[in-house]
């Protein structure tokens, strides 16, 4: 199964609706790393099988990237 | 307020929502199995009452939250009460229960109708003031901190929203409450050991149910939370209740 086709099963109006849990901040699409991307929490949420993952548990901490 | 693990007092909150995890991924594949079982099938009737006090509204746009509706059984009665036009977002805190229910979708052909977000009812991934109703139904009981669902729950509603929330209650009827006592300490766990090969997490649900709030208790959570108009209706002599809120 390709990373591709998962990706594409999320709807991208659910994309736009979703928030960080935490901060409740807008989220931005990472498609290269298929992650939902909270600046304000510094948070990435992956996307697991098309579903959105948005546990602050499940989350990558962003490093210091400029 | 107090964390209860079933009867098994634990720490933290944090605690309680492991152990609630590994008892709904023991069971995800069999849990609407296993839900048949041990209510006769009376939980399909509960939750066909429950969408039919929503009343969902047929219009394009109306949009819903179901929490802790992993598998999708709120979502789809939902979606087919509005005509099709309803749009459900389904939040479950574990993947193995909306895997179960995004295949289902699927097979149904309703997945332009609803989607699936793995996250926590005490942090919901939404705006405020986004949602149409709120449903949820034998899920608030698992949730940690109740208090903190209900104000998230409060918080995605629209104005003129509505809350409904289904969940085992306490019986109120003479020798019913004996008879549901004994059916439900003795025989779930072993159907669910028979069915799901693991009699554990049937123990859990079962005692979890006993530390619920009773119907009146959990009314002034809901009130407290900021929800008007608060009432809740029996179902088979309460051993199931709905509780109905409105944000206005």
């Amino acid at each position: 199964m390709s990373r591709i086709s998962e990706q594409s099963r999320i709807d991208p109006r659910l994309l736009e609706l979703l928030v960080c849990p935490l901060t409740k901040g807008r989220l931005e699409w990472d498609g290269v790393r298929s992650e939902l991307v909270s600046r304000s929490a510094r948070l990435a949420y992956p996307v697991r099988d098309g579903i959105p993952v948005l546990l602050p548990s499940e989350a990558r901490t962003l490093e210091d990237e400029g | 307020m107090e964390t209860a693990y079933g009867f098994r007092e634990v720490e933290s909150a944090a605690t309680k929502q492991g152990l609630v995890d590994g008892v709904f991924h023991k069971v995800a594949s069999r849990y609407d199995l296993m839900n048949d079982l041990m209510s006769g099938g009376l939980h399909r009737a509960w939750k066909n009452a429950m969408v039919a006090w929503l009343n969902p509204s047929p219009k394009p746009g109306w949009r819903s939250l179901d929490v802790a509706g992993g598998t999708g059984d709120i979502a789809f009665r939902i979606v087919d009460a509005s005509r099709g036009e309803a749009h459900v977002t389904v939040l479950d805190i574990n993947g193995s229960m909306l895997g179960v229910g995004r295949e289902r979708a699927e097979k149904r052909g309703l997945s332009a109708n609803v989607d699936f977000v793995e996250a926590n009812a005490e942090e919901l991934p939404f705006p405020d003031n986004h949602f149409d109703a709120y449903t949820v139904a034998f899920g608030i009981r698992n949730v940690p901190r109740i208090d903190v669902a209900l104000s998230e729950a409060y918080r995605v509603l629209k104005p003129g929203g509505r809350f409904l929330c289904l969940e085992f209650s306490e019986v109120d009827v003479a020798g019913l409450d004996k008879i549901y006592e004994a059916w439900s300490f003795n025989a779930i766990p072993r159907i669910g050991q028979m069915v799901t090969g693991d009699g554990e997490p049937y123990s859990y649900l079962v005692e979890s149910i006993r530390k619920f709030p009773n119907q009146p208790r959990f009314a002034e959570m809901v009130k407290r939370a900021g929800f008007e108009r608060v009432s809740w209706r029996d179902y088979s002599g309460g051993i199931a209740a709905c509780h109905s809120g409105w944000k206005l």
